[in-house]
């Protein structure tokens, strides 16, 4: 083949060498006058394209080389005082050239030079011209020749506006002109594939796609004709046209003549002969991908709509949907081969024309996803990947146009197409659905509209019978799992009814998740229920009675039974937080004996299956600090919870832990609002208990390290003292803080071989404080006054 | 001296597809214009004749498709051209970085005698569109490309509204005649045909 291609060079240079040797006989001839040398040298000239051997590249630039000269051929015989022979005469005499293809490419030249002169009417010569051509029947030169005749002839068609123009009906004879060169060059590119033994078949297709152009050329040049409006394209040249692609019934030159014909003309013409264009595709061959034609018309006509607002009554006005929609159903009916994604791909294309055009009409689109539903039915499973690309773009497509879910929600097919996605592909397209969601803080207000969505995003929710069990990577399921977590947050009414339907399906469908998804749906919900509750609570003062179906009860009830579900995780540490939280809520709504069970629940946790040192202190942290703002609870409620809130403090491992949790459950006896509790005693002796265990904290550090711990302990404590002296707790004495600031300074400079430079420096702007309370004056810069530094 | 030939200049117009390389060309030549896109399928030329100072000379403008499936031949018409006038869009932020690759290509496949002093201009059509309010490239952007390719001539135009366009193609034709060199057969490897009159200044061999 290599060797193949050599020869093609030598005979191409060969070819270039032969028409630059008679090209510079022929100049000295021009230069002086001598017609007769001239006809003979370009006679041998071009007489070089008669050659066989060259595929068409090559060929084209022999050609290119051989029009150069011609250029300069062509002003001289213009300027006939240099030969002396008329036009007329001339045309006449270089018909005496031996060989027919210089003949006619000199025929040509003269032609134009004769059009020119316009001594006979355009159309005649043009007429005359065309119909010579058919003397060369070989398909490359052939295809060249008329190539020249139609550059040569471009700018003297007898066009509207043009020096050219004859008569009436003159675009008429243009029209004609091109056609049937059209028409010519369209049989002998035909030709070509009838030639040579099959094993050269290949690349004789190849040659053939070179040549492609030369064809459709004509067509380019049949647009750029003026007097080709609407009228003539509709009812002379489309359908002259595709007769010609039909009955050449060749899939090569139906393909390229199809697109040509799309991306030549105007989308204004397109739009009103639809019908036409459309009749034309189900003739065609059988292998020429017409998926691919209609998919470029559709986005021509896309683009087209999008350019202007002005242009979208025409597509109205000429049904264009139903017809390209009806096309495509022809198309894919016919073709029965088609793989999947070449009819989704048409389906996406569609769609994307009338989310464009139409984006209102709704109907159209759940229609394309019906007909989509009714493609992917048809076949078993559906495995190609690219295929599934193209549903996950079907579906994006009305998310991206409307901005919001809930209309895609309406669409009745949406949900059936997604279930013909394989496992994998679901999950892709409600990851994409929850991030529109999210992007345009979409809010789905109504329980159904909620069902249809988390049947959607079932991929999501729970694992599917029958799916691959793939190994998802981690960090995907976390992201996976807290979108669907950020997803709840978007599920909102302002409607309590409304609301708690909605709560209601989202459990149901969280439930099915399972131990690994639950930990990120259940805290989502609770808090969204949370909500719901306050709003209530907030709302009871209007409402008479209990006439409200949804109360804060039933609402505690659901709570309770979603933050159980977590022990089957198990998620202990969660839960507990999460019954806190539905304390806290109990307490907000007076509800005394359910802030009890909350407590409860929380305690059971802590005890049984809170085993992590650090996962108690802060557990136990929360519950003290949860404690601390209830206010709906009895004495003797109150009392059982903070007595086991300091029993658990103090029964911390670590005694620094111990030491932090039992000074925080001072708090718990000393609330600041106005009728909060205030016990005094109790305070200290907590904080007393808290000194003990430092001090018995700073022994131990001795005895097992030879020194000291650090004194922070200390100063912290040292602080909870001068809060409660300050908020006016009369059991603690400034002599009592004195004692204590002196029993810190005792630590530190017995410790004085290793320095903390942290407890020192708190120390010391505890200090500052102090001093800064003393200068204050009035009633605080008495009381601080006692301290005695 | 009389002018005793007629100077042909052939230039390329090159660039991504619906840029405006057809509307400029018609434009210039017909002065018309129309809205409606028509791709171009394959090259052709359309002539013009202007006078450059005293010499009459006929330009060759060679239209080009911008899609790259409407050039199944290649581009053996890009030889011997004596300009090559490069058309982006001014909305289109594509069709200005793709200019490089249509440089590139034109030298490639044109491979002129020196691909340095080729005379290039660039056109920066479509100045029109929403009164200048959709311009993706500014004039600033395009002239920084200009200088760092050769100081290319740069020209903002608008085929629709026909600005600039005739001072364009003017500037195209003035670049060609520089730049042209008469491939002048006598000189190609025949020298005993050297007439007197033919003598030229520079290297006749």
């Amino acid at each position: 083949m290599l060797n193949g291609i050599e020869d093609e060079e030598k005979w191409l240079a060969e070819g270039i060498a032969g028409i630059q040797h008679y090209a510079f006989f022929m100049h000295r001839a021009l230069d002086s006058n001598n017609l007769r040398e001239a006809l003979k040298y370009s006679a041998q000239m071009l007489s070089e394209l008669r050659t066989s051997k060259l595929p068409p590249h090559k060929y084209y630039e022999l050609y290119m080389r051989a029009f150069d000269e011609l250029k300069r051929l062509e002003l001289f015989f213009k300027d006939d005082s240099k030969h002396g022979v008329s036009v007329v005469d001339l045309y006449e005499l270089v018909q005496h050239a031996g060989n027919i293809l210089p003949r006619l490419y000199l025929l040509c030249t003269v032609g134009s030079i004769y059009i020119k002169s316009k001594e006979a009417p355009a159309k005649e010569i043009l007429k005359d011209l065309v119909e010579m051509c058919r003397g060369v029947q070989h398909p490359i030169r052939g295809l060249f020749l008329r190539s020249y005749l139609a550059q040569i002839s471009r700018d003297k068609l007898p066009d509207i506006g043009s020096e050219y123009e004859g008569d009436a009906d003159s675009v008429m004879d243009a029209v004609e002109f091109v056609l049937q060169n059209f028409t010519e060059m369209n049989k002998l590119w035909g030709r070509m594939q009838h030639q040579g033994p099959g094993r050269v078949r290949e690349k004789r297709e190849k040659e053939r796609s070179e040549l492609q152009d030369l064809v459709g050329k004509n067509l380019h040049v049949l647009s750029q004709i003026e007097g080709v409006d609407l009228e003539m394209y509709k009812e002379t040249v489309l359908p002259r046209v595709l007769e010609q692609v039909v009955n050449c019934k060749d899939d090569l030159a139906q393909y390229y003549l199809m697109d040509c014909i799309i991306q030549v003309f105007p989308d204004e013409y397109h739009l009103q002969t639809l019908e036409t264009l459309m009749s034309a595709c189900p003739q065609l061959q059988p292998t020429v991908d017409v998926k691919t034609v209609l998919s470029r018309l559709m986005d021509r006509l896309s683009n087209y709509a999008a350019s202007s607002a002005d242009v979208l009554p025409e597509f109205l006005q000429v049904e264009a949907f139903s017809k390209l929609s009806n096309a495509i159903g022809k198309v894919i009916e016919a073709q029965v081969d088609m793989p999947a994604v070449g009819a989704i791909t048409l389906y996406v294309s569609l769609l994307t024309f009338t989310l464009r055009v139409h984006p209102d009409r709704l109907d159209h689109v759940d229609q394309v996803l019906g007909a989509c539903v009714k493609k992917l039915s048809n076949i078993p499973k559906l495995e190609d990947r690219w295929a599934m690309k193209q549903v996950v773009a079907l579906l994006s497509a009305p998310l991206e146009k409307y901005n919001d879910i809930v209309t895609a929600l309406t669409l009745s097919n949406y949900p059936r197409v997604m279930d013909h996605l394989d496992i994998g592909t679901n999950k892709v397209m409600a990851m994409v659905i929850i991030q529109s969601i999210m992007k345009n803080y979409s809010c789905i207000s109504t329980a159904d509209k909620v069902e249809v969505l988390f049947e959607l995003i079932k991929g999501l929710i729970k694992d599917i019978d029958g799916a691959d069990v793939e190994e998802l990577d981690e960090e995907d399921f976390k992201e996976e799992q807290n979108s669907v977590a950020r997803l709840i947050h978007m599920l909102y009414n302002d409607e309590p009814e409304e609301m708690f339907k909605i709560i209601c399906i989202v459990r149901k469908h969280t439930m099915a998740g399972g131990p690994k998804r639950l930990p990120f749906t259940v805290s989502s919900l609770v808090f969204s229920a949370l909500r719901l509750v306050r709003q209530l609570q907030g709302l009871e003062g209007d409402i008479v009675g209990e006439d409200m179906p949804v109360t804060p009860k039933k609402i505690f009830q659901l709570l309770t039974q979603m933050i159980d579900s977590l022990s089957a995780v198990p998620s202990p540490e969660l839960a507990l937080r999460l019954y806190l939280q539905c304390a806290e809520a109990a307490n907000c709504c007076d509800l005394e004996h359910l802030a009890y069970e909350f407590f409860t629940q929380a305690f059971v946790l802590y005890e049984e299956e809170i085993a992590d040192s650090k996962a108690q202190v802060t557990a136990i942290h929360l519950i003290i600090g949860t404690l601390q703002r209830m206010n709906v609870f009895g004495v003797e409620n109150r009392d059982t919870l903070t007595h086991k809130a300091t029993g658990y403090s103090a029964r911390l491992l670590k005694k620094a832990d111990q030491c932090r949790a039992v000074y925080a459950c001072s708090h718990l006896f000393w609330v600041d609002d106005q009728d909060g509790i205030k016990d005094g005693e109790r305070v200290l002796l907590c904080l007393k208990r808290a000194l003990r265990i430092a001090n018995a904290a700073q022994q131990m550090a001795n005895a097992a390290r030879g020194s000291g711990g650090p004194v922070t302990l200390f100063v912290e404590i040292l602080n909870k003292y001068l809060y409660f002296f300050e908020k006016g707790n009369r059991q603690i004495t400034s002599s009592a803080i004195q004692g204590l600031i002196e029993l810190i300074n005792t630590e530190t400079q017995s410790d004085s071989t290793n320095p903390d430079s942290i407890s020192d420096a708190f120390l010391a702007s505890t200090l500052r404080y102090i001093q800064f309370q003393k200068q204050k004056g009035g009633i605080t810069g008495e009381k601080f006054e006692s301290i005695k530094l | 001296m009389a002018m005793r030939r007629r100077t042909l200049l052939k230039v390329i117009v090159l660039g991504d597809s619906g840029v405006g390389k057809t509307s400029l060309m018609n434009q210039y030549v017909h002065k018309k214009f129309s809205q409606q896109y028509k791709a171009t399928i394959g090259a052709d030329f359309v002539t013009k004749e202007l006078q450059i100072d005293d010499r009459l000379v006929t330009l060759q403008i060679w239209d080009t498709a911008g899609q790259e499936r409407f050039q199944s031949l290649g581009v053996a018409f890009y030889r011997g051209a004596d300009c090559c006038a490069l058309v982006y869009d001014v909305n289109v932020i594509k069709s200005f970085d793709n200019l490089d690759n249509w440089h590139e290509e034109f030298l490639k496949q044109a491979n002129p005698t020196d691909p340095r002093t080729f005379p290039f201009m660039l056109l920066g059509n479509k100045i029109d569109i929403d009164g200048g309010n959709s311009r993706v490239v500014s004039e600033k952007k395009a002239k920084d490309w200009c200088a760092s390719n050769g100081n290319i001539p740069y020209f903002e135009t608008s085929a629709k509204e026909d600005i600039n366009v005739d001072a364009a193609f003017l500037s195209i034709a003035k670049a060609a005649l520089a730049n042209e060199r008469e491939q002048d057969i006598y000189f190609q490897g025949v020298p005993e045909a050297v007439t007197e009159t033919e003598q030229r200044s520079g290297c006749a061999c």
